[in-house]
């Protein structure tokens, strides 16, 4: 189990987290979730006891990481964002050093390095040295030496940026067998794929905060099943804004001159009503899109930016 | 200890796997050496000595006893050189010269006069064909002089008056070949380099995150550190026997006490490994540590005796060169290779390096803690 309680870290003047709580409980995949500079990676590196938190506590499997740090990290996989291997080593050579440094002894280390090399898809290229992987080969090694302990608790800090979609896959699949092993995985992203299919809980975090926590359909609700349309073209906000009011239901969450994000139920059926009252108003739609209710819209609807920005 | 065994595992296999960087610090000290034997051995093969004289009478017999050293060959192998009676002594006695020669007052009046004198001529004991040579030219001129007198059909007194009496010095200064002068420091000068090759892979392990991932471990920095330490100690081991075996057999360099020797280069080099890891964790960037080691490591080798030996340094080079760790270091192996070891100089030297190694160590693992690792 993960316990943070409202965890704060600065840099000088600068807040990277400024107030984020969340509970993550075993078994379960719990997503951290935000744009980049949000502040995900900063409450990884606290929560991995690697930064020391300016404020707030956090907990792993009851032991404070900071006042029982040892303990806490006997406990813990850690895969961080970068690929962290010994290049010149083979799999099995990183794999013996890292399992060793989490106190893992032959014969089950042997044994451990067998079965993630195995669930990895690696055991061909087992004595190769890493330099002579591929890109989602390292990611799976990386992957591997995070977990070749069998951590109770399991860190991921973006694990799948830059890995190619069939590599990807499988990565999340070894995820999901680590929660469903009964580990407590913490994932952050900022795919919003990946924590739609992956996560069980989610916090979205943006400028150090959590500003939406709760199950996927806990999200969703947010957005009361309503679609999102964004229409980009030349228009004027206040026009716009007039022009769309006698649509039911319609909110605008962004109003400018180039761009227009409205949040409406059964958004495809107005769409004829919308550009008719646009049009009158004297703006001119260049280009629609419009997606079904998911937490890329949840996030824009709360920030009113995207999640990519 | 379980920690360390991997440790020393992972770091044996990236060194086998990647051995330009250890090879080329040894390389470096190995090329100058045979640069510099190369230089040496393209010198004429006429051995060059000198001979103090210290000229009492000064007159012209005795300045006729050294005419034979005025010419050829003679006076290419051999220099003369005016000095005074304690001067003389004092110099020969340090092994400055090949031979002393003391003309005493009264040569040329004893001389006419066919009276008894004596001349003495003080020899290098680690020197064998040069004074040798000396006294086989002055032991011919004093029985010219003997015929002289003949010649002159003056009586020449039996046995001769003009005595020449040879002494050689007591050895308080054993011999060094070239070989002794010259590859202690080549030796040394490797052992700084391993120490700031082996210490820039901190910032190589940042670079690939593999520090950040042990920060996470259960395994604490101060474990990871002495690893690092154990395992540079035991390269260092392998380093001084190889070196010293090699630098025995093939260039005849003595070492007496293998085993002393050995241990004194793995524990120098050791504390220069974590002066210079201490050195390379300072900068900000990886580039600024890299140009800061090598502003570090020249200067140091060449004032401290690891570029030129202090034998070759001027005297004020020389003064500054002992202030620093590797003088300290050098100056007591030479004195393992001498077998004029000092108790209690070796002992004061040795603990005042392994203070400034914990030093640095302390000083190091602050630097990890507090922010380098991550």
């Amino acid at each position: 189990m993960i316990e943070v309680d409202h965890l704060r870290k600065t840099f000088g003047g600068l807040t990277a987290v400024n107030d984020i709580s969340f509970t993550a409980h075993p078994g379960e995949i719990f997503g951290l979730l935000g744009p980049n500079g949000a502040g995900k990676t900063t409450t990884i590196g606290c929560i991995s006891g690697l930064l020391t938190p300016t404020g707030g506590h956090v907990r792993i499997m009851g032991h404070d990481v900071v006042r029982e740090g040892p303990a806490a990290r006997r406990v813990l996989g850690v895969v961080p964002q970068e690929i962290s291997l010994y290049e010149d080593l083979s799999a099995v050579e990183n794999l013996n050093y890292w399992g060793g440094a989490q106190g893992l002894r032959n014969p089950l280390l042997r044994q451990r390095i067998r079965e993630v090399l195995e669930i990895t898809g690696l055991q061909d290229r087992a004595r190769e040295p890493v330099k002579q992987f591929s890109g989602g080969m390292r990611r799976r090694l990386n992957f591997a030496c995070g977990i070749v302990h069998q951590p109770k608790v399991l860190l991921l800090d973006e694990p799948t940026v830059g890995v190619d979609p069939q590599s990807r896959v499988r990565l999340l699949d070894l995820v999901r067998a680590q929660a469903q092993a009964g580990a407590c995985v913490l994932y952050t992203t900022h795919y919003m794929e990946e924590a739609e299919t992956l996560c069980h809980h989610l916090a979205i975090v943006d400028h150090g905060n959590v500003i939406a926590a709760g199950t996927l359909a806990e999200l969703r609700a947010l957005l009361a099943e309503r679609d999102l349309l964004r229409l980009s073209g030349i228009f004027r906000p206040d026009a716009a804004k007039a022009a769309l009011q006698p649509i039911d239901g319609a909110e605008i969450l962004q109003a400018d001159e180039n761009l227009l994000i409205l949040a409406l139920p059964e958004a495809s059926l107005r769409l004829p009503a919308i550009f008719s009252a646009l049009a009158a108003a004297g703006a001119e739609v260049r280009g629609a899109t419009l997606t079904q209710p998911s937490l890329e819209s949840l996030f824009i609807k709360l920030t009113g930016k995207e999640l990519r920005e | 200890m379980h920690f360390l065994a991997v440790s020393l595992r992972k770091d044996w296999a990236r060194t086998r796997r990647d051995p330009f960087q250890f090879l080329v610090s040894l390389g470096i000290p190995l090329v100058l050496a045979v640069l510099m034997s190369l230089v040496f051995g393209r010198e004429p093969a006429t051995p060059r000595g000198l001979l103090l004289v210290a000229d009492e009478d000064n007159t012209i017999a005795s300045t006729r006893m050294l005419e034979a050293f005025h010419r050829e060959p003679l006076s290419k192998m051999i220099g003369i050189e005016k000095v005074t009676r304690d001067a003389g002594r004092a110099r020969i006695d340090r092994g400055d010269a090949s031979a002393f020669l003391l003309l005493p007052k009264g040569l040329q009046m004893a001389f006419l006069l066919n009276l008894p004198v004596q001349l003495q001529l003080f020899t290098n004991p680690t020197e064998r064909i040069l004074p040798q040579m000396i006294q086989e030219t002055l032991s011919i001129t004093v029985d010219a002089a003997f015929y002289l007198r003949r010649a002159n059909f003056v009586p020449p007194p039996n046995p001769p008056l003009i005595d020449l009496e040879t002494a050689v010095v007591r050895e308080n200064k054993p011999a060094r070949s070239f070989a002794a002068v010259f590859l202690p420091s080549m030796l040394f000068m490797g052992l700084l380099f391993i120490a700031s090759g082996a210490a820039a892979d901190i910032w190589r392990e940042r670079m690939l995150g593999t520090l950040r991932r042990i920060a996470s471990s259960p395994v604490s920095m101060a474990s990871y550190l002495v690893a690092r330490v154990v395992f540079v100690s035991i390269l260092y081991v392998v380093v001084a026997l190889v070196g010293l075996v090699a630098a025995n057999r093939m260039a005849g360099m003595p070492v007496p006490n293998l085993p002393a020797a050995a241990l004194w280069i793995a524990f120098t080099g050791t504390i220069f490994y974590l002066l210079f890891l201490w050195i390379s964790v300072q900068p900000a960037t990886q580039r600024a540590a890299s140009v800061l080691g090598n502003l570090i490591i020249f200067p140091l080798a060449m004032l401290g005796g690891c570029f030129f030996p202090f034998e070759w340094m001027p005297a004020w080079m020389v003064a500054i060169g002992k202030l620093t760790p590797n003088g300290w270091a050098i100056s007591q192996f030479k004195a393992i290779l001498d077998g004029t070891v000092d108790a209690g100089r070796i002992a004061a030297t040795a603990a005042l390096m392994a203070a400034l190694g914990a030093l640095a160590f302390l000083l190091t693992l602050r630097r990890l803690r507090r922010g380098f690792a991550v």
